[in-house]
C-alpha cells in the first residue's frame, strides 16, 4: 500500500480538517458561548513508533493531562485524542457548568463532551465528503501525567499512521488542549480518494 | 479586472480561482499564501477585489484585513473562511470586509458576492 | 428501505433500556428493560416529564446534551466512569460485589430532529466497571510490591557483592558494592570474562572444581583470591549459584561474595613465625597431630627432620642479635628453596626447624638434605660469615605416638651434632 502523500494531497487534506475544525469550533463556541481562535493544522505521516514523540513534543513533559480518547468505526476508521491540560480542563468545567470549583466529575464529563463534538464534527465532516458512514463510541477520559500520556500509547499494530494535530484554543476562557486525529491501512486508503476526488474537481 | 486571491491553501486559492474563472473569465488574478505577501501586493497592485482567508502563517487575515483597509479605506475584501462562527463574520464586518463565506466556495456565492457584495 | 413491522418487539427485547424524549424531558417511549429496572410502567411515564419521576438529575446538563446531540447530529455521551448516575438504579447481583448501584453508559443519540427528540440509551456496564475497579486495585498491589522490590534491590546492589554472568562466563550484571570493592566502573565490567578475575595464587584444580558444580547445576562454595584493580589481593568466600531457565537449562550464574581478607591475614599471622615467615610451632604441631590422629595411609608416609644451626650461640654473642637473626632467615630461606611445596618447614624455636618430607624414602630424603646442608653452608652472612647446620632424620613409623618419632629425630640430630656437625644422620 502506497502510504506516502504528495504535496498537494497534503495541502488538501489540511484544508479538509481546516473546514472540519471550522464547524467543530463553532460547535464550541456556541456550547461554550465564547470565540475560538483556529490554528492551522498540521499533517504527519508516521510509524506508529513515532507518536510518542510527536505528542511528547507538543506538551509539557512537567504537567498534568486529562487524555481523552475516541474510537470511531467504519471505513473510514480510527482514533481520535484530545489532550488538554488540568488548568484548561479546570475551566472548561467550570465554563460548562457554571460552578467556580468543578468537581473531577464533572471536569471528566466536560472534556468528554468536548472530545465528543470535535471528534464527531471532523469525522461526521470527513465521512460525509467520503459517503461513508461512521460509528462513534464512548469516549474514555483518563487524567495522567505527561509520560504517561506518551507510555501508554501503545500502538505497536499499526504501521503507517496519519497525526492530523490541531489546537482548540479559547484565549478569553483559557481553555486549549490538542488533538490528534490517527488513522491507518484502509482509512488512509479513503482518505486518499477523498483527496484525489477533490483535486481532481477543483485542478480539473 | 485585478483579483488578489489570499491563502496560505493551494487547494483554497484553487477553489475560489475556479469560481472566479466561470463568473469572471477576463479578471488578472494575483496570489499570495500570507497576509504580508497580500499587503505587498495590494500596495502594488491595487486589485479592484480581493478574497482573504482568516487563518494564516506568518500574518493572519484580520491583520491583513485591518492593513489593506488603512491602505485603501475603500479596498473591496470578502473573507474566505473555515471558520463559521458569528463572531468570526461580526469581526471581519466591523472591520471593513464586503462579506464572509464558508469554505469551499461554490458558483453561486461567486455569483452572490458580485451582484450583491462588493461595489464595484 | 424496509419498514420494521414490530419496532416496539424488538425493542423491548433489548437487554439494555431505550426512551424517547425531547428537550423539554417529556417522555414518549419507555421500553420494556427499563420499566423492569426503575419499576415505572410504561403507562406511567410516557407523556410526562422525566423530571417528576427523577428530579435528581441534573437537567442543565442533559438539556445541553441533548441540544449538543440534535444540533452535531452525532451521538452524546455520559462520562462512564462518573460516580454519579443519570438514573439510579440497585443491582441484583448477590454474590460478591463492589457496587450497589448500576454503572451505566448513557448515550443519546439524535432521533427526529425537527421535534427536537433524542432516545436515550442505558446499557449496564457493572461488571465491566467492576473489573475495571479489580484491576486498578490490583495494579496498585503490584506497583507498591514493586517499590518494595526496588527499594529492597538497592539495599542488595549497595550492601552485597553480586556478580550475575551468562552460563559462559561473560559478566551482566555487578553489584554496586562489588565494584567499589574491587574498584572497577561497572561498565567495564559489564560484557567481560569473569576470568579476569582469577589469581595464580588459587590452585587450576579449585577453578575446575568450581566449573564442574556449576555446569552440573550444583552451586559451589569456597574462598578464592582476587586482585583490585589497583593490584591489592583479596580474599572472598564465594557462593557460585547456577541459575536455570524455563526449561530447566542453565542460563546464567550468580556469585555472591563475602570479603574475608581479614580474617585470612589474622589466620595467618597466627600460624606464622613472624621472624622466618616459616610456619611456626603450633601450625607444625597442629598438621602432625592431624596426621597422627586420621592415620590416613596418603599422609602417614613422611620423614621427619629437624635442623640446628651450628654455633649458633657464638655467632649471637660475637656480632649481635641481629646478625643472628639473619642467619636464621637465611637458613629459612634456603630450606623453604630447597624443598618442594607439598614438605612442611616451619621454626621448631631457637634455632631449630622442623621439616616433614612426604612421600619419599629414608634414603631419598638423606639425598635431599644433604643437598640442603651444603646450600646452607655456601650462606655467607654479611659477605664474611659462613654458617652451617647439622640434621637429623627419621621415618615416622604408621601408628606410632609421635612422642617416639621426636625421640629418634633428636637421637640422629645429637649424634649429627657429636660427629663433628654440618652433616645428616638417620636413624
Amino acid at each position: 500500500m502506497n502510504l506516502e502523500f504528495n504535496e498537494d494531497q497534503i495541502d488538501t487534506l489540511k484544508e479538509f480538517i481546516n473546514i472540519s475544525m471550522g464547524a467543530a469550533t463553532a460547535s464550541l463556541a456556541n456550547l461554550l458561548d465564547a470565540f475560538g481562535t483556529m490554528h492551522i493544522p498540521k499533517i504527519d505521516i508516521c510509524n506508529s513508533n513515532e507518536l510518542a514523540q510527536k505528542i511528547e513534543s507538543t506538551i509539557d513533559l512537567k504537567s498534568m493531562y486529562y487524555a481523552t480518547k475516541q474510537l470511531f468505526t467504519g471505513r473510514f476508521g480510527g482514533e481520535c485524542m484530545f489532550i488538554i491540560s488540568e488548568d484548561s480542563a479546570k475551566n472548561l468545567g467550570r465554563h460548562l457548568y457554571n460552578v467556580t470549583t468543578p468537581s473531577r466529575d464533572d471536569i471528566n464529563d466536560a472534556v468528554i463532551e468536548l472530545t465528543n463534538i470535535l471528534t464527531s464534527t471532523i469525522v461526521s465532516r470527513l465521512t460525509q465528503e467520503l459517503n461513508t458512514q461512521v460509528q462513534f463510541f464512548v469516549p474514555s477520559s483518563q487524567f495522567i501525567d505527561a509520560n504517561s500520556i506518551v507510555h501508554c500509547e501503545d500502538v505497536s499494530d499499526y504501521s503507517k499512521i496519519i497525526i492530523i494535530s490541531t489546537i482548540l484554543d479559547f484565549k478569553d476562557q483559557k481553555i486549549n488542549g490538542n488533538i490528534y486525529i490517527l488513522t491507518k491501512d484502509e482509512a488512509i486508503e479513503s482518505l486518499r480518494v477523498l483527496i484525489d476526488k477533490r483535486i481532481e474537481e477543483i485542478y480539473g | 479586472m485585478k483579483i488578489l486571491v489570499v491563502d496560505d491553501s493551494k487547494i483554497g486559492r484553487m477553489s475560489v480561482i475556479k469560481s472566479l474563472e466561470v463568473i469572471k473569465p477576463d479578471a488578472e488574478i494575483f496570489q499570495a499564501v500570507n497576509g504580508l505577501e497580500a499587503l505587498e501586493l495590494f500596495r502594488q497592485e491595487r486589485p479592484d477585489a480581493v478574497f482573504l482567508d482568516l487563518t494564516m502563517p506568518v500574518m493572519d487575515g484580520y491583520e491583513a484585513l485591518k492593513r489593506i483597509m488603512e491602505v485603501d479605506k475603500n479596498a473591496q475584501v470578502i473573507i474566505i473562511s473555515a471558520d463559521i462562527q458569528n463572531e468570526a463574520k461580526l469581526r471581519v464586518l466591523a472591520a471593513g470586509a464586503k462579506n464572509m463565506y464558508p469554505k469551499p466556495i461554490n458558483d453561486e456565492n461567486m455569483v452572490q458576492i458580485f451582484e450583491q457584495d462588493l461595489s464595484l | 428501505m424496509i419498514a420494521l413491522k414490530y419496532p416496539d418487539i424488538l425493542l423491548d427485547s433489548l437487554e439494555n433500556g431505550h426512551m424517547i424524549i425531547d428537550d423539554k424531558f417529556i417522555v414518549s417511549y419507555w421500553n420494556r428493560w427499563l420499566s423492569i429496572n426503575t419499576q415505572i410502567p410504561k403507562g406511567e411515564i410516557i407523556g410526562k416529564s422525566l423530571k417528576e419521576f427523577y428530579p435528581e438529575i441534573n437537567y442543565k446538563v442533559f438539556y445541553r446534551k441533548i441540544r449538543t446531540a440534535l444540533v452535531i447530529g452525532t451521538p452524546t455521551f455520559y462520562d462512564t466512569n462518573s460516580s454519579t448516575k443519570f438514573i439510579s438504579m440497585n443491582r441484583n447481583k448477590v454474590t460478591t460485589s463492589s457496587l450497589k448501584l448500576m454503572q451505566q453508559q448513557v448515550t443519546i443519540s439524535p432521533y427526529i430532529l425537527h421535534e427536537n427528540k433524542v432516545m436515550v440509551s442505558i446499557y449496564d456496564i457493572s461488571e465491566l466497571f467492576e473489573a475495571k475497579l479489580l484491576i486498578k486495585k490490583e495494579i496498585v498491589k503490584v506497583s507498591r510490591l514493586n517499590d518494595k522490590l526496588e527499594a529492597e534491590k538497592e539495599i542488595i546492589d549497595k550492601n552485597i557483592m553480586m556478580v550475575k554472568t551468562s552460563f559462559d562466563g561473560i559478566i551482566i550484571d555487578v553489584s554496586t558494592l562489588f565494584c567499589q570493592f574491587f574498584e572497577f566502573e561497572k561498565d567495564f565490567l559489564l560484557g567481560k570474562n569473569i576470568s579476569i578475575f582469577k589469581s595464580p595464587d588459587i590452585p587450576e584444580a579449585t577453578y575446575k572444581e568450581l566449573w564442574w558444580s556449576v555446569k552440573n547445576k550444583k552451586s559451589w562454595s569456597g574462598e578464592l583470591k582476587n586482585k583490585t584493580s589497583s593490584g591489592v589481593e583479596k580474599w572472598v568466600q564465594t557462593r557460585v549459584t547456577p541459575i536455570m531457565d524455563e526449561n530447566g537449562e542453565l542460563s546464567e550464574f550468580s556469585a555472591v561474595y563475602h570479603d574475608i581478607t581479614n580474617e585470612k591475614l589474622l589466620a595467618q599471622l597466627y600460624i606464622t613465625d613472624p621472624l622466618t615467615k616459616l610456619y611456626n610451632r603450633a601450625r607444625f604441631d597442629e598438621v602432625i597431630n592431624f596426621i597422627v590422629k586420621h592415620q590416613r595411609k596418603a599422609d602417614t608416609d613422611f620423614i621427619l627432620v629437624i635442623a640446628d644451626v651450628d654455633y649458633f650461640k657464638s655467632i649471637n654473642d660475637t656480632y649481635g642479635h641481629q646478625v643472628g637473626d639473619e642467619a636464621l632467615v637465611s637458613v629459612a630461606n634456603s630450606l623453604k628453596n630447597s624443598l618442594r611445596e607439598d614438605d612442611l618447614v616451619a621454626r621448631w624455636g631457637g634455632e631449630e626447624f622442623v621439616i616433614m618430607l612426604k612421600n619419599v624414602t629414608l634414603d631419598e630424603a638423606k639425598m635431599i638434605m644433604e643437598k640442603v646442608r651444603e646450600s646452607v653452608q655456601k650462606i655467607k652472612i654479611n659477605d664474611t660469615i659462613s654458617i652451617t647446620a647439622s640434621f637429623g632424620l627419621t621415618k615416622y613409623i604408621i601408628g606410632e605416638d609421635t612422642k617416639k618419632t621426636f625421640k629418634r629425630v633428636d637421637d640422629a640430630l645429637y649424634e649429627a651434632k657429636n660427629s663433628g656437625r654440618n652433616r645428616v644422620v638417620i636413624k
